[in-house]
């Protein structure tokens, strides 16, 4: 029996600043691991996706991601690192 | 019968019954209280159940994620989230009861691919009900706006998005509201990702119906294949036709609407002994 076992994925916040208008790691993931929120709501207005820190990048779903590394890759503020178990811990 | 139907149908199918469209989509929050998770976070790693199911699944502790799967499932068992319904009877619904209805954007394709989508052809979600005229109150949760629809325009545009192969199934926000009829695919959707992927049966309810083929009117011409989300539907070389596997079908119709010959059928899931515990 095979047990899986996936990367971690991690987002650098200072640099991941406006994931919404970006979307490429979004876009490019084909297990849609990555999600999408806005952080921060203003009464009556749609939230700005063009500032930074509005929306904020997450990992919704580790359990499907291969680290075929495409969004590493793709992400054009290198914000984003996926290690697997070993590499991590060597 | 289906569990909903005898819980909220009174001897019909439950979505056919006015009476389920009629409660309020939005309560006023008490002061000081805080609002209410929804089942729509099931899938975030940051809150509660599912998030911490998929950390352990990831990490390759598979028992402690089938522990807490089994939990969620148990704990929502009587909060359905959504069901399958085929073309024809969201037609019904909207023609005979959803009204009003306005087509939105899409919360979960917004949230996992970062789709914005800002126009009638764009708009690939739709709710139901009075409720939808207080949209305005909330613009980032309607991001891009609402179009409010006549049936004749409605029935155009679900017509449009089952061309371009969405199932359509009917968001039920736990029990007796029906609040939102969209239009889904794998992996965008998270009703269908949370079943197929862990296996949470109470986000999505398979449909009412089952597709059945009618193998003297089909000539194997293969218009179907690909239109199913839910691999029930593959192509048999050895009789140059496809097969339906009535027990992975969701009755979503995408395969009877695809079809030019009229050799699917929708038959009840409930005309079968077996299927009608199969949901």
């Amino acid at each position: 029996m095979y047990v899986v076992i996936n990367p971690k994925i991690k987002i650098d916040r200072d640099k991941c600043t406006t994931p919404f208008d970006c979307k490429r790691c979004l876009r490019i993931c084909p297990t849609a691991v990555f999600s999408v929120h806005a952080v921060r709501n203003e009464r009556g207005k749609e939230t700005d996706k063009t500032v930074a820190g509005n929306y904020a990048l997450g990992v919704s779903y580790r359990d499907q991601c291969t680290a075929c590394m495409k969004c590493v890759e793709d992400c054009p503020e290198g914000a984003l690192t996926v290690t697997m178990p070993e590499e991590a811990s060597a | 019968m289906c569990r909903m139907c005898e819980w909220l149908g009174d001897g019909q199918i439950w979505y056919m019954h006015p009476k389920n469209y009629a409660n309020r989509m939005y309560k006023l929050r008490e002061p000081g209280k805080k609002a209410a998770t929804s089942i729509s976070g099931v899938g975030q790693s940051s809150g509660g159940g599912m998030g911490e199911a998929i950390e352990a699944k990831a990490n390759g502790d598979m028992e402690r994620y089938n522990t807490i799967v089994k939990s969620v499932n148990e704990h929502s068992s009587t909060r359905p989230g959504a069901q399958v319904v085929p073309l024809s009877e969201c037609i019904s619904i909207i023609k005979e009861i959803g009204m009003p209805v306005g087509a939105m954007h899409c919360i979960c394709r917004k949230s996992t691919r970062g789709e914005e989508e800002n126009d009638l052809m764009q708009y690939s979600c739709m709710g139901l009900g009075t409720g939808m005229f207080k949209w305005e109150r909330w613009p980032e949760r309607y991001r891009g706006g609402v179009k409010f629809l006549s049936p004749d325009e409605a029935t155009e545009w679900l017509e449009y998005w089952d061309d371009r192969g969405m199932v359509h199934m009917l968001m039920q926000e736990g029990g007796d509201f029906i609040g939102g009829l969209c239009n889904c695919d794998y992996p965008d959707c998270g009703p269908i990702r949370q079943r197929i992927d862990y296996g949470l049966d109470f986000a999505l309810t398979k449909g009412e119906y089952i597709c059945e083929i009618d193998y003297e009117k089909c000539n194997g011409c293969g218009q179907c294949l690909g239109r199913c989300q839910f691999n029930a539907l593959k192509y048999e070389s050895t009789i140059d036709k496809p097969n339906i596997d009535p027990m992975e079908c969701y009755g979503c119709a995408l395969c009877e609407t695809s079809c030019t010959r009229d050799a699917i059928d929708l038959v009840r899931r409930t005309d079968y002994p077996v299927l009608k515990n199969v949901w």
